[in-house]
């Protein structure tokens, strides 16, 4: 068959979708791009800066710190490589078979291997943001760090688009193999299993390879960075891109060369792979994701139990928490990135324990256990960003049927706010105490994060089902493009900036006590200020939204 | 030609179609009509290759749709209920880009273009986004694309749905001449007006299975005491 009209008018459409996208961008409020563009830059800057003094202090630690900062490159490649296959396996799952647009290729004269290779290369595209934010602050820190040429960066790009292809390819096959073996439902549960197993093994592997060393030397770098051994493997495709990266700004040319291009062929094995099974196995895979829409799907028990636990309340709220759980829990685009996320949450607990809280010093303990409070509310800024922000929108085209009930936007709203809350509150109290508990921190560094975590549920809930509302997009179905929107990105901002600002003045008090710059009396007065600014900041971020939210809704028409 | 042998299809313990055997000559314009949920749109996506038959077999123009897919593809045209259009492409390269897709000439593409644009009343919208356009409007650059390649077979879900009775005439008198040209046109519909209009033949599934099959005349025939296909449909398709 000649393929090549299928492959022009697909790269016709593309190419006229990114112009006509770039279009709107430059149609829309120049607040919210410059706003976006501004944030993004900010982000990129703070990355750069983040890495340059990572690189700095790397520095100071003299001969270790130069073996580790040239074994970085191998691990940094290596764990954005994990990130990019799990990322591949979700939206693969997406644009390959839950995509509109799927049902349109296939009643056209497409090639079954040019449908999957197509939608390969979209999901690759899709899945690749994160690496391409991440990768090039670490790059220009490197560069500045070491004073190299502009030429890295070009090698890196050189290198990366292969790498991308690779990890997005080996997410992908899962995918296929899995979506024709195990559809629907089956397919998450597998997931699951598997996530649980590989974090297992990852945990297993981390706590094994202190002990697997030749030398004293190897021994000591691996006990400071997990993960190194594994990352040193020749055999990964991410060691050969750290290894090509340098040996090209090093000018050893025909190493680099060769790096890139076994690099290069694995990635067109795994396209070729790719097509390969996808010839086999995506139409087979893909009727049996539609056709499973038509089976009478069995109650699982968890949901008549849910109905009976909220029985005492009001009928309408009820149905609305209800109907939101069990949409939640029946969309797995949804919630297999509560997996991943939990499951990459899963990674930073088991390294945890790799800091041996009790050892260091005073000034080190209570820098970590801020540096934990800090991330933990992170996660809980990007939870809430992703899965609080988007609920009202994606009630989507059925807006319309809660908006002529007999029910009050106020009682939509406030139900809402009250079921992020209630899953943010178990979340995050559960998070901080387990965290500290690693770490066997201090009682009150114990109560301050606990308050602290409370007070994260409060805010982050009420901003984003605020913003969520003044925000809402009905015509929106994907959650993701939902929250990558301005409403998403302020959310975002808010939710982190309402987190420095009640963490920031908690970790400086304690760390005044801790350097002995403040007496025990002062420690309780700035305590009390803390947690009186706490509350106030808390309240107004709850509170604020909401009724801003609540305002829209009842002006909108619908 | 639709030839349609012992098709069957199941969603697990629900049969959608049961043992279906049917045949569209070419240039016949066939109504399959049924109640909701009979199994007409099953059908249709079983002949359009969306769906996987249980058992069974569907050819076009003497091609299985689950054999040679891609050949079987290039003869039809179909046009779904709710057609999924790129949203953020003008509509123009939207019609350029199921040319390409069909390996329509450049010049035929511009030429069609105008024409068919034209005719659908487009013209003022060749720039608009297709997310812009209204569900009719879509419906008709839908139905404009639907043309551009000549397609020698029309599967067709709902004709009419959302536009309004200009457009209504419009593509009623396209269906007819086209098929009078040898186009063979498959519409399922819940409008009977419409079927008694246009129609060769009618098809009514009921409950997967086909309940009756013939012209207008013919199924009158069929049930005595029946004056229009309303009263047929109604006492064949009773619970």
């Amino acid at each position: 068959m000649n393929t090549s009209p299928v492959a022009s008018a697909l790269a016709l459409k593309s190419r006229r979708q990114f112009a006509n996208t770039w279009r709107i961008l430059r149609e829309q409020s120049r607040f919210k791009v410059w706003f976006v563009t501004f944030f993004a830059i900010l982000c990129e800057t703070g990355l750069l800066l983040l890495f340059l003094d990572a690189f700095k202090f790397l520095d100071t630690m003299g001969g270790v710190g130069i073996m580790i900062i040239d074994r970085l490159f191998a691990l940094f490649f290596f764990g954005t490589g994990l990130m990019l296959v799990t990322s591949g396996i979700v939206t693969s799952y997406a644009t390959i078979y839950r995509s509109d647009e799927i049902p349109f290729m296939i009643t056209r004269p497409f090639d079954i291997s040019e449908i999957v290779s197509y939608k390969f290369l979209e999901s690759t595209w899709l899945s690749s943001w994160a690496f391409s934010f991440i990768i090039i602050p670490f790059i220009g820190a490197y560069a500045w760090h070491e004073n190299t040429t502009v030429l890295l960066a070009f090698w890196t790009f050189l290198f990366s688009i292969p790498f991308l292809v690779i990890c997005s390819g080996l997410g992908t096959i899962v995918t296929m193999l899995f979506v024709r073996w195990f559809p629907g439902v089956r397919f998450m549960k597998v997931c699951g299993v598997i996530l649980l197993v590989a974090l297992g093994a990852a945990a297993y592997g981390l706590s094994r390879e202190a002990y697997n060393f030749s030398t004293e030397f190897q021994m000591n770098l691996s006990r400071l960075i997990p993960g190194l051994n594994l990352a040193s493997c020749a055999l990964l495709p991410s060691w050969c891109v750290s290894e090509g990266i340098m040996a090209m700004s090093h000018h050893e040319w025909f190493r680099g060369l060769m790096l890139w291009g076994v690099v290069l062929s694995t990635a067109m094995m795994i396209h070729v792979t790719i097509q390969w099974i996808g010839e086999l196995t995506f139409y087979e895979g893909w009727q049996r994701i539609i056709g499973s829409g038509g089976f009478q799907r069995r109650a699982p028990l968890l949901f008549p139990q849910l109905d009976r636990g909220l029985a005492v309340l009001p009928g309408d709220i009820r149905a609305l928490i209800m109907k939101d759980i069990r949409t939640f829990l029946r969309d797995p685009m949804q919630w297999s990135q509560v997996l991943i996320f939990f499951g990459l949450l899963g990674l930073y607990f088991v390294n945890l324990r790799s800091f041996h809280y009790q050892t260091l010093p005073d000034n080190w303990r209570n820098t970590i256990a801020f540096l934990n409070v800090f991330s933990v509310s992170a996660v809980m800024c990007s939870l809430s960003s992703r899965f609080v922000y988007p609920q009202l929108s994606l009630e989507g085209q059925g807006f319309w049927i809660i908006g002529l009930s007999p029910v009050t936007m106020k009682r939509v709203l406030l139900t809402k706010f009250m079921l992020a809350l209630c899953g943010m509150l178990v979340i995050s109290v559960g998070l901080m105490l387990l965290s500290c508990g690693m770490l066997k921190a201090a009682p009150i560094t114990m109560i301050m994060a606990v308050l602290v975590a409370c007070a994260m549920s409060f805010a982050v809930s009420g901003l984003s089902t605020g913003l969520g509302t003044i925000f809402i997009d009905l015509s929106q179905r994907n959650p993701v493009a939902i929250v990558s929107g301005f409403g998403g990105t302020l959310n975002l901002v808010l939710s982190l900036a309402f987190m420095l600002g009640a963490i920031l003045p908690f970790s400086l008090v304690f760390h005044f006590h801790t350097v002995h710059r403040f007496s025990h009396s002062q420690l309780l007065h700035g305590l009390l200020i803390s947690g009186t600014w706490l509350l106030v900041i808390t309240a107004a971020a709850t509170i604020i939204p909401l009724w801003l939210g609540l305002r829209y809704l009842a002006r909108k028409e619908f | 030609m639709i030839e349609v042998q012992n098709l069957c299809r199941n969603y697990g313990a629900v049969k959608a179609v049961q043992d279906l055997t049917l045949c569209v000559p070419g240039g016949e314009l066939f109504c399959f009509l049924g109640p909701n949920g009979a199994g007409k749109t099953t059908t249709l996506k079983i002949l359009t290759g969306l769906l996987k038959p249980t058992s069974g077999s569907a050819k076009i123009n003497g091609i299985d749709i689950q054999d040679e897919p891609v050949r079987a593809k290039k003869l039809i045209g179909y046009i779904p209920d709710m057609p999924f259009m790129y949203e953020r492409l003008t509509t123009s390269e939207f019609f350029e880009f199921m040319g390409l897709l069909y390996n329509v000439p450049g010049d035929k593409i511009s030429r069609s273009l105008d024409e068919l644009f034209s005719l659908f009343g487009l013209l003022e919208q060749r720039a608009t986004l297709v997310k812009e356009l209204s569900h009719g409007m879509k419906q008709r650059l839908i139905y404009a694309c639907t043309f551009l390649h000549d397609p020698e077979i029309l599967f067709i879900d709902e004709p009419l749905i959302g536009l309004d009775p200009y457009t209504i005439r419009l593509i009623k008198d396209l269906l007819v001449s086209k098929a009078r040209a040898g186009m063979t046109i498959f519409l399922t519909t819940h409008i009977l007006a419409l079927a008694e209009d246009i129609a060769d033949r009618i098809g009514i599934i009921h409950k997967g299975r086909l309940a009756a099959l013939g012209s207008l005349k013919e199924l009158l025939d069929q049930n005595p005491g029946t004056k229009t296909l309303e009263d047929i449909f109604l006492r064949l398709t009773k619970e």
